[in-house]
């Protein structure tokens, strides 16, 4: 084939995308969306089971149910011409009838709802106790931080001086305390020391195990903090004769602070949500103080009330670490630039 | 101050890495007020050579005499020595927490001991020497490359070294700066500090160097002054390495 006629008489490949230029495809036309929208109505007025423990061929015609609507949606939501706002809307309506669903067909005794699960008279008389966990709680968490950030400050420091001996014993202390779950830890100081006449109060249990565990997690991030610190950045503070304490000091550590609060804060609250684990040996924090009220007054509100603190606590927390950690990010792409 | 008084003076220094023999005996003396500029190829140890004078590297073995001190001597506080000596680095490694009258003061105030007023006062003469008075306030990353290492070396004078090392200080310049930075260091060249530059300015070293160490493969192949190294060099090597960069 000689190169005239190769450019002559090739067809183009896009050849049949330019034949559909204008079309459009079946499932994005609006009266395919409308009909489908209008089955899914009569689907639900005539076909979906009555209000109550559906049988299980009942239990699938629900199923099938749902499963059209989530396709319905996905279409839409797939759809480039469609505004968010729509695709927003689409998405609580699908929540919506998850809810709605699962309210008509499991038999769980949501008339008694506000009785068994929000029930203030019972929280009332919980509460002195409620308090004193949730005091504990805090307790635990703030001396579990503080342990565990001397601590892995401390490690850190040793393993920047990259001695070969000492980084094996730090390597093997952060390997096997991040490998110790923390409630295993926790039963072992608190159960097992005793008989070898090593005695820890409940309390100091919780704490010891809490903040070795974190302790290795700090170590690491510490570690992660000066290693960002370019080797340039310690020549220059030698050069002008500063010592090694003043380097760490005035050079080192206020850099790899910047580096490392994101990823502190960010464990610090995994370490807090950690403390529900000592509940385990009898401390009685928020978790355990919740349930000793429930069995106590023979009513989950307690319980229930105690999971809507956790929340309360953490979600602010978790909000403000990620907060942190996208400031990072943008202020360091600023400095790249 | 005697102008022949010897600043620094090498004795067979020996650098390896590992088995990499960079350094295979360097002898030289350098005086004071002079400026002496060290020059030649990627890999030739002329850098090494540098940073092995105020041991930011280790010497193999060897003697390195600062001011008729041998600092190589065990237990010698190298820290007071590198207080007298003032280095600039090619990337100009300021510290970026800080802003640039606080790089300056930060070694006087923690090393000399001198308080921050005195140190702020000292340090925005410096600003002035540099021509940056008013970006006393910023951070690095707010300032050019040229601006970076003009507040470098001014952070280096802050101490009042006696001698100044230079170690590629406008390779990572933009062509625009580098101009900038070597005005500063004529003026300081001029004033009779005595200065180490490993650098290819052809044009700062005919006008500010005394003397010119050329280095190939971990020796000083050739010295002398700009003229005799330029314009009538007697090594194939020297000559070859020249023509390149001319």
């Amino acid at each position: 084939m000689t190169q005239d006629n190769n450019s002559m008489e090739t067809p183009s490949r896009l050849a049949d995308v330019k034949a559909k230029v204008g079309q459009i495809p079946l499932i994005r036309k609006s009266q395919f969306l409308y009909s489908y929208l209008a089955f899914l109505v009569v689907y639900g007025i005539f076909l979906l089971p009555s209000k109550g423990s559906p049988s299980p061929v009942e239990l699938i015609i629900v199923a099938i149910y749902f499963l059209l609507a989530i396709v319905w949606a996905a279409i839409v939501f797939s759809d480039e011409l469609k505004s968010n706002k729509l695709k927003t809307a689409i998405a609580f309506g699908i929540l919506i009838l998850l809810g709605w669903l699962y309210y008509m067909y499991s038999t769980a005794r949501w008339s008694e709802m506000s009785q068994l699960f929000f029930n203030v008279e019972v929280i009332r008389k919980a509460w002195p106790y409620l308090v004193r966990g949730f005091w504990t709680t805090i307790f635990l968490a703030i001396a579990a931080a503080i342990i565990s950030t001397i601590l892995g400050l401390l490690l850190a420091v040793f393993r920047s001086f990259n001695s070969p001996v000492l980084n094996f014993f730090i390597v093997l202390y952060v390997d096997v305390f991040r490998a110790i779950p923390i409630i295993v830890l926790m039963m072992v100081i608190y159960y097992a020391f005793p008989f070898m006449n090593i005695r820890l109060s409940a309390i100091m249990s919780g704490i010891v195990a809490l903040g070795l565990n974190s302790s290795a997690y700090v170590s690491e991030i510490f570690r992660a903090g000066f290693l960002s610190i370019k080797k340039g950045q310690i020549e220059a503070a030698h050069a002008l004769g500063l010592n090694a304490m003043q380097t760490m000091r005035l050079v080192i550590l206020p850099q790899a602070f910047q580096v490392v609060i994101p990823p502190l804060v960010g464990n610090y609250v995994a370490s807090a949500k950690d403390t529900a684990l000592a509940s385990s040996i009898s401390i009685i924090e928020l978790l355990k103080a919740g349930l000793a009220q429930k069995s106590l007054l023979a009513n989950p509100s307690p319980l229930i009330f105690v999971t809507v603190l956790y929340m309360v606590m953490f979600v602010p927390l978790t909000q403000f670490s990620g907060y942190l950690e996208k400031k990072m990010q943008s202020s360091r792409r600023q400095v790249n630039v | 101050m005697n102008k022949s008084e010897v600043m620094i003076e090498t004795v067979d220094l020996q650098k390896y890495f590992k088995d990499l023999h960079v350094l295979k005996g360097i002898n030289t003396k350098v005086t004071r007020s002079e400026v002496v500029a060290v020059m030649g190829p990627s890999g030739s140890g002329k850098s090494t050579f540098l940073r092995c004078l105020n041991r930011m590297e280790e010497p193999t073995s060897g003697h390195i005499y600062v001011e008729g001190i041998d600092i190589m001597a065990p237990y010698i506080d190298i820290n007071k020595v590198r207080t007298e000596i003032g280095m600039v680095f090619q990337s100009f490694n300021l510290f970026p927490h800080l802003n640039a009258i606080e790089n300056i003061k930060l070694a006087p105030m923690h090393v000399r001991k001198i308080s921050d007023k005195e140190a702020t006062e000292r340090g925005m003469e410096l600003l002035d020497k540099v021509g940056l008075v008013e970006k006393a306030l910023a951070y690095p990353e707010q300032l050019s490359g040229g601006q970076q290492q003009r507040i470098a070396i001014a952070r280096a004078l802050a101490m009042q070294p006696q001698i100044m090392f230079f170690d590629e200080p406008t390779s990572a310049l933009d062509p625009e700066m580098i101009g900038e930075v070597l005005d500063v260091m004529r003026r300081m060249a001029k004033e009779g500090m005595t200065m180490i530059v490993v650098s290819h300015e052809m044009g700062f070293i005919k006008e500010a160097a005394g003397r010119i160490l050329f280095m190939a493969d971990g020796v000083i192949v050739e010295e002398g002054t700009p003229d005799e190294i330029f314009n009538n060099s007697q090594h194939q090597r020297t000559q070859d390495f020249l023509s390149k960069i001319l």
